[in-house]
């Protein structure tokens, strides 16, 4: 339990620290990677709705405490994000290797679109409308491209944690 | 794999989960900087910026070799632009040496030069804030060096100073700065030559907006647009008057429902941005 807490917050630490550092460089038509999203997804893919919606807290929260304003709803987002996710992954038989990637854009999609909606409706979105539905489609696409990547490390990384009771085949 | 977990107590959290996101949200809104959640923010921030600090020591060659490949094509035309400019400045420079020296002498004359040149603190920049929704940046110098909420933060030399932002937040030893393309950023600012007042205010990726032009300003493009001192109720401005910027790059007349605005490319490049002064007085408008 200890050790999964740990892992989980060396993750999270290390997504901030890269999206708010080497991303900038490598934006994609002007949009940086949501990588607080594509970690709650991944966790509630391997772990299950429980786990996922607790990361999603933790990620979410740890982002909002960086940012400048109104903290809360990116917490509120990936609960909600890391618990569907889960649930999703529970009705899902497919055993494609391409299901996490899907997941992920899905669930980034929906993710970003309900933030903005919720910035939005508590007057904190100044943004346009065609720069919502941009940054929603492009860091869907973002994390689509970088889940092939990171999807291997942290599957090592969180199966890795797991409470040793589990047993693995 | 995935061991089942029974339904009940799972959305038993995830209501406990929201509930905790509406409550942070909610408290807050309600107490922006001086409540228990901003000291969390601001431990968050000091446990961050070193680190920050590290990675872009690190990561800034990569970052820059991505940059130059994206940029690779426009290069040479860049190249050959800036020769023929070059050339035209090196006259101008000539014809600016006069005015300089008469310009000097009228500022001694008035023993303005010191209130011109207030103290800077000169910084790096760390981190380019962690989402898609806030242009911020964080730099390495916090309160512990005498940088404050809302001095305003430039680029360049201190006697031609370009606009970069504000200070909004401060930790220890690093410090927040909204920069002037964020949406709910806006400064007073004039149109060289016209002497026509309006304020800009950031439009995120997109040039910036000025409005409150007055309508039939003739506008031909390319004028500098620089920060405007004034004074309301008897308090200065934030930003010290003739900090560059941007140039006018469009005039969006307005129709019926919409009022005139000027689109302004700020002179900053905020992609490569890696030194930065934030000015310390506020100087009286």
């Amino acid at each position: 339990m200890m050790r999964r807490v740990l892992v989980t917050f060396v993750i999270i630490v290390t997504g901030l620290l890269l999206q708010s550092t080497l991303f900038w460089d490598l934006k994609l038509l002007g949009v940086r990677p949501e990588l607080m999203y594509l970690i709650t997804i991944v966790v509630a893919i391997l772990e299950g709705p429980n786990e996922g919606a607790i990361t999603g807290f933790a990620a979410g929260l740890a982002q909002d405490f960086l940012l400048n304003q109104p903290k809360g709803i990116t917490a509120l987002t990936l609960t909600l994000v890391g618990y569907a996710a889960g649930l999703a992954r529970q009705y899902i038989a497919s055993p494609s290797p391409l299901l996490p990637t899907i997941l992920v854009a899905v669930g980034t999609a929906a993710g970003i679109a309900f933030y903005q909606v919720v910035a939005f409706l508590l007057g904190q979105l100044e943004e346009t409308f065609t720069f919502a539905v941009r940054v929603t489609l492009l860091t869907a696409l973002y994390g689509a491209i970088l889940t092939p990547i990171l999807y291997p490390l942290l599957r090592r990384m969180i199966e890795g944690s797991r409470p040793q009771r589990v047993v693995r085949f | 794999m995935v061991t089942r977990q029974r339904p009940r107590s799972t959305r038993l959290l995830v209501v406990a989960l929201v509930s905790v996101s509406l409550a942070v949200i909610t408290l807050d809104y309600r107490q922006r900087e001086s409540g228990p959640l901003a000291g969390i923010g601001s431990a968050a921030k000091t446990f961050m910026a070193p680190m920050q600090e590290a990675v872009t020591t690190v990561t800034e060659p990569v970052g820059d070799f991505f940059t130059g490949l994206a940029n690779l094509p426009s290069l040479a035309d860049e190249n050959a632009a800036l020769r023929s400019e070059i050339s035209s400045l090196k006259s101008e420079i000539q014809a600016d040496a006069f005015d300089q020296e008469q310009y000097a002498a009228l500022l001694d004359l008035l023993r303005l030069s010191q209130a011109l040149e207030p103290p800077v603190v000169a910084s790096t920049v760390i981190a380019n804030g962690v989402s898609n929704f806030e242009h911020t940046i964080t730099i390495d110098k916090g309160s512990s060096d005498g940088v404050e909420v809302d001095q305003p933060v430039a680029t360049g030399s201190p006697e031609a100073p370009m606009l970069v932002g504000r200070v909004v937040d401060v930790t220890a030893a690093s410090a927040d700065v909204r920069l002037i393309i964020d949406r709910s950023f806006a400064v007073a600012a004039t149109i060289q030559g016209t002497r026509e007042a309006g304020l800009v205010e950031g439009a995120g990726d997109a040039d910036l907006r000025m409005s409150l032009v007055e309508e039939g300003t003739l506008i031909e493009g390319d004028e500098a647009v620089f920060t405007q001192g004034y004074e309301l109720d008897g308090e200065a401005g934030l930003y010290p008057p003739g900090m560059l910027i941007g140039q006018v790059s469009r005039l969006v007349p307005g129709d019926n429902a919409t009022q005139e605005f000027v689109e302004v490319r700020p002179a900053v490049d905020f992609e490569t941005l890696q030194f930065v002064l934030v000015l310390q007085a506020r100087t009286e408008a």
